[in-house]
Protein backbone atom coordinates (compact mmCIF):
# COMPACT_ATOMS: atom_id res chain seq x y z
CA UNK A 1 0.00 0.00 0.00
CA UNK A 2 1.12 3.57 -0.65
CA UNK A 3 1.35 6.08 2.21
CA UNK A 4 -1.89 7.60 0.97
CA UNK A 5 -3.72 4.29 1.08
CA UNK A 6 -2.33 3.54 4.55
CA UNK A 7 -3.32 6.98 5.80
CA UNK A 8 -6.79 6.76 4.24
CA UNK A 9 -7.30 3.33 5.79
CA UNK A 10 -6.12 4.67 9.17
CA UNK A 11 -8.39 7.69 8.80
CA UNK A 12 -11.39 5.56 7.95
CA UNK A 13 -10.74 3.16 10.80
CA UNK A 14 -10.47 6.02 13.29
CA UNK A 15 -13.59 7.59 11.81
CA UNK A 16 -15.31 4.26 12.41
CA UNK A 17 -14.02 3.81 15.95
CA UNK A 18 -13.46 7.34 17.32
CA UNK A 19 -16.09 9.03 15.17
CA UNK A 20 -19.38 9.89 16.84
CA UNK A 21 -22.25 8.06 15.23
CA UNK A 22 -25.04 10.40 14.09
CA UNK A 23 -28.22 9.62 12.20
CA UNK A 24 -30.05 12.06 9.94
CA UNK A 25 -33.45 11.68 8.33
CA UNK A 26 -34.12 12.56 4.70
CA UNK A 27 -34.06 16.35 4.26
CA UNK A 28 -32.24 17.05 7.50
CA UNK A 29 -29.29 19.47 7.38
CA UNK A 30 -25.83 18.42 8.54
CA UNK A 31 -24.39 21.88 7.93
CA UNK A 32 -25.95 25.17 6.82
CA UNK A 33 -24.59 28.13 4.91
CA UNK A 34 -22.80 30.53 7.24
CA UNK A 35 -21.83 27.90 9.80
CA UNK A 36 -18.19 26.91 10.21
CA UNK A 37 -17.30 23.35 9.27
CA UNK A 38 -15.35 21.78 12.12
CA UNK A 39 -15.78 18.10 11.21
CA UNK A 40 -15.05 15.43 8.71
CA UNK A 41 -17.76 12.89 7.91
CA UNK A 42 -17.64 9.27 6.92
CA UNK A 43 -20.86 8.00 5.36
CA UNK A 44 -21.74 4.61 6.87
CA UNK A 45 -25.05 4.32 5.05
CA UNK A 46 -27.44 6.52 3.11
CA UNK A 47 -26.57 9.51 0.92
CA UNK A 48 -25.85 13.20 1.37
CA UNK A 49 -25.33 16.12 -0.96
CA UNK A 50 -23.38 19.38 -0.74
CA UNK A 51 -25.15 22.26 -2.46
CA UNK A 52 -24.93 25.98 -3.11
CA UNK A 53 -28.03 28.14 -2.84
CA UNK A 54 -28.51 31.05 -5.24
CA UNK A 55 -31.41 33.52 -5.55
CA UNK A 56 -33.18 31.12 -7.87
CA UNK A 57 -31.95 27.56 -7.43
CA UNK A 58 -29.94 24.98 -5.57
CA UNK A 59 -26.79 23.75 -7.28
CA UNK A 60 -25.58 20.33 -6.11
CA UNK A 61 -21.78 20.25 -6.16
CA UNK A 62 -20.82 17.00 -4.44
CA UNK A 63 -22.37 13.76 -3.26
CA UNK A 64 -21.43 11.37 -0.52
CA UNK A 65 -22.64 7.79 -0.23
CA UNK A 66 -21.63 4.63 1.58
CA UNK A 67 -17.87 4.76 2.14
CA UNK A 68 -17.38 8.43 1.22
CA UNK A 69 -15.36 10.89 3.27
CA UNK A 70 -16.88 14.32 2.86
CA UNK A 71 -17.43 17.78 4.38
CA UNK A 72 -17.64 21.44 3.37
CA UNK A 73 -13.98 21.58 2.49
CA UNK A 74 -13.09 25.27 2.09
CA UNK A 75 -14.82 26.15 5.36
CA UNK A 76 -13.08 23.25 7.10
CA UNK A 77 -9.64 24.23 5.86
CA UNK A 78 -9.94 27.99 6.37
CA UNK A 79 -12.34 27.94 9.33
CA UNK A 80 -14.48 30.46 7.49
CA UNK A 81 -18.30 30.46 7.14
CA UNK A 82 -19.45 27.69 4.80
CA UNK A 83 -20.82 28.75 1.43
CA UNK A 84 -22.53 25.39 1.15
CA UNK A 85 -25.28 23.37 2.77
CA UNK A 86 -24.91 19.66 3.48
CA UNK A 87 -28.19 17.77 3.48
CA UNK A 88 -29.13 14.13 3.98
CA UNK A 89 -31.06 12.94 0.91
CA UNK A 90 -31.87 9.53 2.38
CA UNK A 91 -31.92 8.24 5.93
CA UNK A 92 -28.21 8.53 6.63
CA UNK A 93 -25.77 7.39 9.29
CA UNK A 94 -22.52 9.32 9.59
CA UNK A 95 -19.40 8.95 11.66
CA UNK A 96 -18.30 12.43 12.68
CA UNK A 97 -14.73 13.27 13.63
CA UNK A 98 -13.37 16.69 14.61
CA UNK A 99 -10.68 18.59 12.76
CA UNK A 100 -8.44 18.32 15.86
CA UNK A 101 -8.61 14.54 15.74
CA UNK A 102 -7.83 14.46 12.02
CA UNK A 103 -4.88 16.75 12.71
CA UNK A 104 -3.57 14.53 15.47
CA UNK A 105 -3.83 11.55 13.17
CA UNK A 106 -2.02 13.33 10.33
CA UNK A 107 0.76 14.54 12.62
CA UNK A 108 1.31 11.19 14.33
CA UNK A 109 4.51 10.37 12.43
CA UNK A 110 6.33 11.09 9.20
CA UNK A 111 4.47 8.44 7.18
CA UNK A 112 1.09 9.72 8.32
CA UNK A 113 2.04 13.23 7.28
CA UNK A 114 3.13 11.96 3.86
CA UNK A 115 -0.14 10.06 3.57
CA UNK A 116 -2.18 13.12 4.54
CA UNK A 117 -0.34 15.25 1.99
CA UNK A 118 -0.94 12.65 -0.68
CA UNK A 119 -4.66 12.51 0.17
CA UNK A 120 -4.88 16.30 -0.23
CA UNK A 121 -3.20 15.98 -3.63
CA UNK A 122 -5.87 13.49 -4.66
CA UNK A 123 -8.58 15.90 -3.53
CA UNK A 124 -7.03 18.73 -5.59
CA UNK A 125 -6.88 16.45 -8.63
CA UNK A 126 -10.57 15.56 -8.17
CA UNK A 127 -11.45 19.25 -8.03
CA UNK A 128 -9.71 19.78 -11.37
CA UNK A 129 -11.68 16.87 -12.86
CA UNK A 130 -14.84 18.61 -11.64
CA UNK A 131 -13.71 21.87 -13.19
CA UNK A 132 -13.29 20.10 -16.54
CA UNK A 133 -16.81 18.63 -16.09
CA UNK A 134 -18.26 22.10 -15.77
CA UNK A 135 -16.33 23.37 -18.79
CA UNK A 136 -17.52 20.48 -20.94
CA UNK A 137 -20.14 21.90 -23.28
CA UNK A 138 -21.93 18.75 -24.43
CA UNK A 139 -24.43 17.45 -21.84
CA UNK A 140 -23.92 13.88 -23.08
CA UNK A 141 -20.17 14.21 -22.59
CA UNK A 142 -20.67 15.65 -19.09
CA UNK A 143 -22.77 12.65 -18.09
CA UNK A 144 -20.21 10.23 -19.57
CA UNK A 145 -17.35 11.77 -17.60
CA UNK A 146 -19.24 11.56 -14.34
CA UNK A 147 -20.37 7.97 -14.91
CA UNK A 148 -16.76 6.96 -15.60
CA UNK A 149 -15.89 8.20 -12.13
CA UNK A 150 -19.02 6.93 -10.36
CA UNK A 151 -20.65 4.14 -12.38
CA UNK A 152 -23.24 3.48 -9.66
CA UNK A 153 -24.34 7.11 -9.26
CA UNK A 154 -27.92 6.47 -10.38
CA UNK A 155 -28.28 3.63 -7.86
CA UNK A 156 -27.24 5.93 -5.03
CA UNK A 157 -28.59 9.41 -5.79
CA UNK A 158 -32.05 10.57 -6.94
CA UNK A 159 -32.10 11.80 -10.54
CA UNK A 160 -33.08 15.41 -9.80
CA UNK A 161 -29.90 15.93 -7.77
CA UNK A 162 -27.70 14.34 -10.43
CA UNK A 163 -29.30 16.66 -13.00
CA UNK A 164 -28.43 19.67 -10.85
CA UNK A 165 -24.86 18.37 -10.41
CA UNK A 166 -24.57 18.10 -14.20
CA UNK A 167 -26.11 21.54 -14.69
CA UNK A 168 -29.04 20.34 -16.74
CA UNK A 169 -32.76 19.90 -16.21
CA UNK A 170 -34.09 16.50 -15.04
CA UNK A 171 -35.91 16.28 -18.41
CA UNK A 172 -32.67 16.70 -20.38
CA UNK A 173 -30.94 14.10 -18.21
CA UNK A 174 -33.75 11.57 -18.76
CA UNK A 175 -33.64 12.19 -22.50
CA UNK A 176 -29.86 11.65 -22.68
CA UNK A 177 -30.04 8.47 -20.62
CA UNK A 178 -32.76 7.03 -22.83
CA UNK A 179 -31.08 7.83 -26.12
CA UNK B 1 -48.90 58.78 -9.65
CA UNK B 2 -46.04 61.18 -10.40
CA UNK B 3 -42.85 61.30 -8.36
CA UNK B 4 -39.14 62.11 -8.73
CA UNK B 5 -37.43 58.82 -9.56
CA UNK B 6 -34.84 59.00 -6.79
CA UNK B 7 -37.57 59.79 -4.23
CA UNK B 8 -39.59 56.75 -5.31
CA UNK B 9 -36.52 54.55 -4.91
CA UNK B 10 -35.78 55.95 -1.44
CA UNK B 11 -39.33 55.07 -0.33
CA UNK B 12 -39.08 51.57 -1.79
CA UNK B 13 -35.67 50.98 -0.17
CA UNK B 14 -37.09 51.78 3.27
CA UNK B 15 -39.97 49.31 2.87
CA UNK B 16 -37.57 46.70 1.50
CA UNK B 17 -35.27 47.11 4.49
CA UNK B 18 -38.21 46.63 6.88
CA UNK B 19 -39.34 43.47 5.10
CA UNK B 20 -35.81 42.05 5.19
CA UNK B 21 -35.47 42.75 8.92
CA UNK B 22 -38.81 41.15 9.71
CA UNK B 23 -37.83 37.96 7.89
CA UNK B 24 -34.40 37.93 9.54
CA UNK B 25 -36.25 37.82 12.88
CA UNK B 26 -38.60 35.08 11.64
CA UNK B 27 -35.54 33.04 10.68
CA UNK B 28 -34.79 32.54 14.37
CA UNK B 29 -37.99 30.49 14.81
CA UNK B 30 -37.88 26.70 14.86
CA UNK B 31 -38.55 25.05 11.51
CA UNK B 32 -41.75 23.42 12.87
CA UNK B 33 -43.13 26.83 13.83
CA UNK B 34 -42.40 28.10 10.34
CA UNK B 35 -44.33 25.19 8.83
CA UNK B 36 -47.29 25.48 11.21
CA UNK B 37 -50.68 26.66 9.95
CA UNK B 38 -53.75 27.88 11.74
CA UNK B 39 -56.23 26.60 9.20
CA UNK B 40 -55.69 23.75 6.74
CA UNK B 41 -56.36 25.96 3.71
CA UNK B 42 -54.12 28.82 4.84
CA UNK B 43 -50.42 29.34 4.24
CA UNK B 44 -47.66 28.72 6.74
CA UNK B 45 -44.84 31.26 7.24
CA UNK B 46 -42.61 29.32 4.83
CA UNK B 47 -45.37 29.13 2.23
CA UNK B 48 -45.79 32.92 2.36
CA UNK B 49 -42.06 33.34 1.81
CA UNK B 50 -41.86 30.69 -0.92
CA UNK B 51 -44.68 32.48 -2.74
CA UNK B 52 -42.45 35.58 -2.78
CA UNK B 53 -39.49 33.51 -3.99
CA UNK B 54 -41.59 32.28 -6.93
CA UNK B 55 -42.45 35.87 -7.82
CA UNK B 56 -38.84 36.95 -7.39
CA UNK B 57 -37.61 34.21 -9.68
CA UNK B 58 -39.77 35.67 -12.42
CA UNK B 59 -39.46 39.40 -11.73
CA UNK B 60 -35.85 39.93 -10.62
CA UNK B 61 -34.36 38.73 -13.93
CA UNK B 62 -36.80 40.79 -16.04
CA UNK B 63 -36.16 43.89 -13.90
CA UNK B 64 -32.43 43.39 -14.32
CA UNK B 65 -32.84 43.08 -18.09
CA UNK B 66 -35.00 46.22 -18.22
CA UNK B 67 -32.34 48.21 -16.36
CA UNK B 68 -29.47 46.91 -18.49
CA UNK B 69 -31.35 47.74 -21.71
CA UNK B 70 -31.46 51.46 -20.81
CA UNK B 71 -28.94 54.22 -21.13
CA UNK B 72 -28.17 55.77 -17.75
CA UNK B 73 -29.42 59.29 -17.10
CA UNK B 74 -27.51 61.81 -15.02
CA UNK B 75 -30.23 64.27 -13.93
CA UNK B 76 -33.18 62.99 -11.85
CA UNK B 77 -36.23 62.06 -13.91
CA UNK B 78 -39.87 62.19 -12.94
CA UNK B 79 -41.54 58.81 -12.89
CA UNK B 80 -45.11 58.68 -14.08
CA UNK B 81 -47.26 55.64 -13.30
CA UNK B 82 -49.42 54.07 -15.99
CA UNK B 83 -53.12 53.54 -15.23
CA UNK B 84 -52.77 49.77 -15.25
CA UNK B 85 -49.55 49.89 -13.20
CA UNK B 86 -51.21 52.03 -10.56
CA UNK B 87 -54.20 49.67 -10.54
CA UNK B 88 -52.02 46.59 -9.87
CA UNK B 89 -50.04 48.33 -7.15
CA UNK B 90 -53.16 49.54 -5.35
CA UNK B 91 -54.67 46.08 -5.62
CA UNK B 92 -51.94 44.40 -3.60
CA UNK B 93 -50.80 47.27 -1.37
CA UNK B 94 -51.85 46.66 2.24
CA UNK B 95 -54.05 49.18 3.95
CA UNK B 96 -54.09 49.60 7.70
CA UNK B 97 -57.89 49.49 7.92
CA UNK B 98 -58.72 46.24 6.15
CA UNK B 99 -57.19 43.05 4.87
CA UNK B 100 -58.60 41.93 1.59
CA UNK B 101 -57.98 38.29 0.78
CA UNK B 102 -56.81 37.52 -2.73
CA UNK B 103 -56.38 34.34 -4.70
CA UNK B 104 -53.09 33.29 -6.26
CA UNK B 105 -52.19 32.10 -9.72
CA UNK B 106 -51.58 28.35 -9.63
CA UNK B 107 -47.93 28.55 -10.73
CA UNK B 108 -47.19 31.00 -7.92
CA UNK B 109 -48.89 28.91 -5.23
CA UNK B 110 -46.43 27.15 -2.88
CA UNK B 111 -49.23 25.26 -1.10
CA UNK B 112 -48.18 21.81 0.06
CA UNK B 113 -44.55 21.93 -1.11
CA UNK B 114 -41.99 20.62 1.34
CA UNK B 115 -40.10 23.66 2.53
CA UNK B 116 -36.95 24.11 4.58
CA UNK B 117 -34.76 26.88 5.94
CA UNK B 118 -33.35 27.39 2.43
CA UNK B 119 -36.69 29.07 1.62
CA UNK B 120 -35.81 31.87 4.05
CA UNK B 121 -32.16 32.01 2.95
CA UNK B 122 -33.16 32.24 -0.70
CA UNK B 123 -35.60 35.03 0.10
CA UNK B 124 -32.85 36.97 1.87
CA UNK B 125 -30.60 36.53 -1.17
CA UNK B 126 -33.40 37.81 -3.39
CA UNK B 127 -33.84 40.82 -1.11
CA UNK B 128 -30.15 41.67 -1.54
CA UNK B 129 -30.59 41.38 -5.29
CA UNK B 130 -33.72 43.57 -5.18
CA UNK B 131 -31.92 46.22 -3.13
CA UNK B 132 -29.09 46.29 -5.64
CA UNK B 133 -31.56 46.60 -8.54
CA UNK B 134 -33.39 49.45 -6.79
CA UNK B 135 -30.06 51.26 -6.39
CA UNK B 136 -29.36 50.80 -10.10
CA UNK B 137 -32.88 51.78 -11.20
CA UNK B 138 -32.29 55.33 -9.91
CA UNK B 139 -30.04 55.92 -12.90
CA UNK B 140 -32.43 54.91 -15.69
CA UNK B 141 -35.70 56.32 -17.00
CA UNK B 142 -38.23 54.16 -15.11
CA UNK B 143 -41.13 55.42 -17.23
CA UNK B 144 -39.52 54.44 -20.52
CA UNK B 145 -38.09 51.08 -19.41
CA UNK B 146 -40.69 48.30 -19.24
CA UNK B 147 -40.92 44.71 -18.06
CA UNK B 148 -43.28 41.85 -18.90
CA UNK B 149 -45.68 40.60 -16.21
CA UNK B 150 -46.19 37.05 -14.95
CA UNK B 151 -49.93 36.88 -15.63
CA UNK B 152 -50.24 37.90 -19.28
CA UNK B 153 -48.09 38.09 -22.38
CA UNK B 154 -49.99 41.14 -23.62
CA UNK B 155 -49.35 43.56 -20.78
CA UNK B 156 -46.13 45.44 -20.09
CA UNK B 157 -45.49 47.46 -16.98
CA UNK B 158 -43.30 50.51 -16.61
CA UNK B 159 -40.18 49.64 -14.63
CA UNK B 160 -41.17 52.02 -11.82
CA UNK B 161 -44.54 50.28 -11.47
CA UNK B 162 -42.95 46.83 -11.53
CA UNK B 163 -40.61 47.90 -8.72
CA UNK B 164 -43.52 49.34 -6.72
CA UNK B 165 -45.51 46.16 -7.29
CA UNK B 166 -42.60 43.96 -6.17
CA UNK B 167 -41.88 45.93 -3.00
CA UNK B 168 -45.53 46.26 -1.89
CA UNK B 169 -46.25 42.64 -2.75
CA UNK B 170 -43.32 41.56 -0.57
CA UNK B 171 -44.51 43.85 2.22
CA UNK B 172 -47.96 42.30 2.00
CA UNK B 173 -46.85 38.71 2.44
CA UNK B 174 -44.08 39.42 4.95
CA UNK B 175 -46.76 41.12 7.07
CA UNK B 176 -48.94 38.05 6.59
CA UNK B 177 -46.07 35.78 7.72
CA UNK B 178 -45.34 38.01 10.69
CA UNK B 179 -49.00 37.93 11.71
CA UNK B 180 -49.00 34.12 11.65
CA UNK B 181 -46.07 34.26 14.06
CA UNK B 182 -47.73 36.83 16.34
CA UNK B 183 -51.00 34.94 16.57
Amino acid sequence: MTEEQIFTTDLISSLKTAGVKKTFSNGEFILKEGEIERNLYFVESGAIRVFLLSEYEEQSIRFGFEGSIINSLASYLRESPSEFYIEAIRKTTLRVISKEKVSALANKDFDSLTGYKSLLETVITQQIEREIDLLTVSPTERLKRVLQRSPNLFQKIPLKYIASYLRMTPETLSRIRNS
Amino acid sequence: MKIIGSQLIENLLIITKNSTETVQKLKELKIDEMNEKYAPNEWSILECIEHLNLYGSFYLPVIERAILSQKTVSNPRVFKSSIIGDYFVNLIKIRPDKVKKMSTAKNMNPFGRSLTITTIDRFLKQQEQLKSLLDQAKYVDMTKATTPVSISKFIKLRLGDTLRFMVYHIERHVTQADNIHRN
